[in-house]
């Protein structure tokens, strides 16, 4: 699919209600459409063409254009294209036809849609409240302009989402809002019946931290990075990196290829570190603690490594728009190879010993079975989808940093379960390594920063997409006055994953769940990103027995 | 034949595990200093701070205030149970008054007492209005090193309008 193949497309199936298609080089097309005719485009885009949806973004323009813009994006991956579909909603009438019943991997970017915007989508099969809290009053909007930052609404119970339909003869199981294997806040209630589950739903969001209203109303361009690199608290460079090469996509600045490959190097590292840290949890989410020890103790040396690199050793702060900010020096090499070869060769111990061994193939095989078709449907990304023979890596398919000069080779499981998706990380890592030692190799001399001389002008739009180690981690960015952009949008790659859970753990049993969950190597502050809590809003508060009660019999 | 295969595997877990042999730091008892280039603390060196305030506006997580308690001293008031420690402030400090020193352990439970750095700058007044202000030259080498974007405002950031050319239109009129 090229940008001409796809407006031809478009054209034939909504004809006029396309309104506006401009191509951005070989790699972007942006276009804007008739709200009336959002479902038949996405159709068209996901079923028809075979594109993957990436996220949908909702921005309030109302006060200079009068409207709420919806933008849904969509990727084709075989063709390193990202197709960007906007829509103009009407301010008077802030309504949106839903594209979830087209594609299920739509439902929790539309509630977050209308939980933050209040652009309601209409027909969502699902439209209960997503990313606000229980407390938070009906009718008010935080990501709407006329919302500041310090706002602290008055609390009120009533639009608190209710637990879907236990099915018949079910008992409910709750993991969260605190659970021993999961290491940060979130709340699945797990339907059981007897062992087996049989159907389950979450709710989450606890972490929001405000960061895309902080973005489009507190901070500056510069200030950004490193509040983005906090989204996450493993694979936070990602976030730091697609932030940076969306503000230089929109606004045009070329950055230095030294700059280019340093990124690279840390992306790698981090990856290398994630996998790592995640085989270990695994392990330890199964009751197999030497995993666990032994690959934490190998990770340790490059946590130090990336401390000695860039001055902290997981938030790196190395990225500014307009490139890093400070030097990998030729005489550090040999600490880097190192580390490397240290890791490299215990690691190949690990991959030898490790399959091996009943505990973790009996645990992990054939549980959390999620099938090609379902990760297509909802837009599963990273491991989870690799491990289930889906071939998306962002490195390859949309080469962004220094990847497009560096051998990167896919890792594709088919065995659709937990096993293949260790199989997936644990392959990847010697991958990383290489890819380390690739950029050392061919790391270009020159400048690390991009000189910045004129202000950004407002209404320019850029996007990235950054290989997590997680998925793929998406940023759109429109510019806007006041030095910071007008609308920020980060897709965390967990974002996509969560939501194949309750597929996942469908038919499996109980003690199971923990380690499903925990193969997707979620990430719920990632996730969690956005919304403004209050916490002081109103009075400290504890759980009444009656909500107590609720929560187990709703 | 798969219980030899596990008893394999674990042989082989075995030699993984006990070849590193002991790995655990005697920290704290024994100290260990964190590598060069390592960005912790930050501290104010006052002999060479302008006080231009440029750090205050860079700074991503907001903990650093600036106030004029008089005439001659402008206070820089670094909250530092907020820093993030990413090192912005050393960075685009026109005079490299800031170091980010290999202080880590801040770990306390009193952070509004024990966390927060408080530094006095000597201003010299201007004549005209008697509030404080640094000499225009080093604003301009602040402007270069922030993109613009990180852009000092002449008028709140310095408080005073040495050099700003529509205010003393003003007081002609």
């Amino acid at each position: 699919m090229t940008a001409e193949q796809v407006t031809q497309g478009l054209r034939e199936r909504i004809g006029d209600a396309l309104l506006e298609s401009e191509p951005r080089g070989d790699r972007r097309v942006y276009m804007t459409i008739d709200p009336a005719e959002v479902v038949a485009a996405a159709d068209e885009l996901f079923n028809k063409m075979g594109g993957r949806y990436v996220i949908t973004a909702a921005t309030d323009r109302r006060e200079k254009h009068g409207s709420f813009l919806v933008t849904h994006f969509f990727s084709f991956d075989d063709d390193d294209l990202y197709v960007i579909l906007h829509a103009n909603v009407p301010e008077d009438d802030p309504r949106i036809a839903s594209i979830t019943p087209t594609i299920p991997g739509a439902g929790w970017a539309e509630r977050e849609m209308q939980d933050l915007l209040g652009v309601e989508a209409v027909g969502h099969p699902d439209p209960r409240r997503l990313v606000l809290p229980d407390d938070w009053p009906t009718g008010v909007f935080p990501l709407r302009t006329d919302f500041s930052s310090q706002d602290k609404p008055e609390a009120s119970m009533e639009g608190a989402p209710q637990m879907t339909a236990i099915p018949e003869g079910a008992v409910v199981v709750p993991i969260g809002p605190y659970f021993p294997t999961q290491h940060e806040p979130e709340s699945f209630a797990v339907f059981v019946d007897g062992e087996v589950v049989v159907g389950s739903d979450y709710r989450g969001f606890y972490n929001h931290r405000g960061i895309e209203k902080l973005g489009s109303s507190d901070l500056t361009y510069n200030q950004i990075p490193f509040i983005a690199e906090r989204i996450c608290g493993i694979c936070g460079f990602v976030h730091s990196c697609a932030y940076c090469m969306a503000v230089e996509e929109a606004a045009g600045i070329e950055v230095p290829r030294r700059a280019d490959y340093i990124r690279t190097i840390f992306l790698e590292l981090e990856r290398l570190h994630s996998h790592m840290l995640w085989t270990g949890v695994a392990g330890h989410i199964i009751g197999y603690d030497t995993l666990f020890m032994q690959t934490w103790r190998m990770r340790e040396p490059l946590m130090w490594l990336a401390e000695q690199l860039s001055g902290n050793r997981k938030t790196y702060g190395m990225n500014i728009v307009g490139g890093v900010r400070r030097d990998v020096d030729k005489k550090d090499f040999p600490k880097i190879e190192k580390v490397l070869a240290d890791i490299e060769r215990e690691w190949t111990a690990l991959q030898e010993a490790v399959p091996g061994d009943r505990t973790l193939t009996a645990r992990l095989g054939n549980v959390g079975v999620i099938t090609p078709e379902e990760v297509r449907e909802l837009c599963s990304l990273g491991p989870v989808a690799r491990g289930s023979g889906d071939t998306v890596d962002i490195r390859v398919d949309h080469p962004y940093a220094a990847y497009d000069e560096l051998e990167v080779s896919k890792c594709v499981e088919d065995g659709c379960d937990t096993l293949a998706r260790t199989f997936v990380r644990l392959r990847e890592t010697p991958v990383a390594i290489s890819i380390i030692r690739q950029c050392l190799e061919q790391m270009p001399e020159g400048e690390i920063r991009a000189e910045i001389t004129e202000e950004i002008p407002p209404g320019l739009q850029g996007i990235a997409a950054v290989e997590a180690p997680r998925g793929e981690s998406f940023h759109w960015v429109l510019t806007g006055e006041e030095n910071r952009p007008e609308r920020w949008r980060v897709r965390a790659p967990t974002y996509s994953n969560l939501q194949a859970v309750s597929t996942m753990i469908n038919g499996d049993v109980l003690a199971d769940v923990p380690i499903d969950i925990g193969s997707l190597d979620p990430c719920y502050s990632c996730t969690d990103r956005m919304t403004v809590i209050d916490r002081r809003s109103g009075q400290m508060r504890v759980m009444t027995r009656e909500e107590m009660r609720n929560s187990r019999n709703r | 034949m798969g219980v030899l295969k596990t008893l394999w595997s674990k042989l082989k877990q075995a030699i993984l595990a006990l070849k590193p042999g002991r790995v655990t730091l005697g920290y704290p008892f024994t100290p260990r200093e964190p590598e060069e280039g390592f960005r912790g603390l930050p501290r104010v060196d006052v002999n060479r701070c302008i006080g231009c305030g440029g750090c205050a506006e860079v700074c991503p997580a907001r903990c650093i205030r600036v106030v004029d308690t008089d005439q001659t001293t402008r206070v820089l008031c670094f909250l530092h149970e907020r820093c993030t420690f990413c090192g912005r402030c050393a960075e685009v400090c026109p005079v490299n008054a800031i170091e980010m020193t290999k202080e880590f352990e801040l770990s306390t439970d009193d952070p509004h007492e024990d966390l927060v750095g408080e530094y006095h700058i000597w201003m010299g007044p201007c004549e005209r209005c008697g509030r404080c202000f640094e000499a225009p030259s080093a604003l301009d080498r602040l402007k270069r090193t922030g993109m613009r974007c990180d852009e000092i405002d002449a008028k709140c950031a310095i408080a005073c309008p040495a050099g700003v050319e529509a205010d003393s239109e003003e007081t002609k009129s």
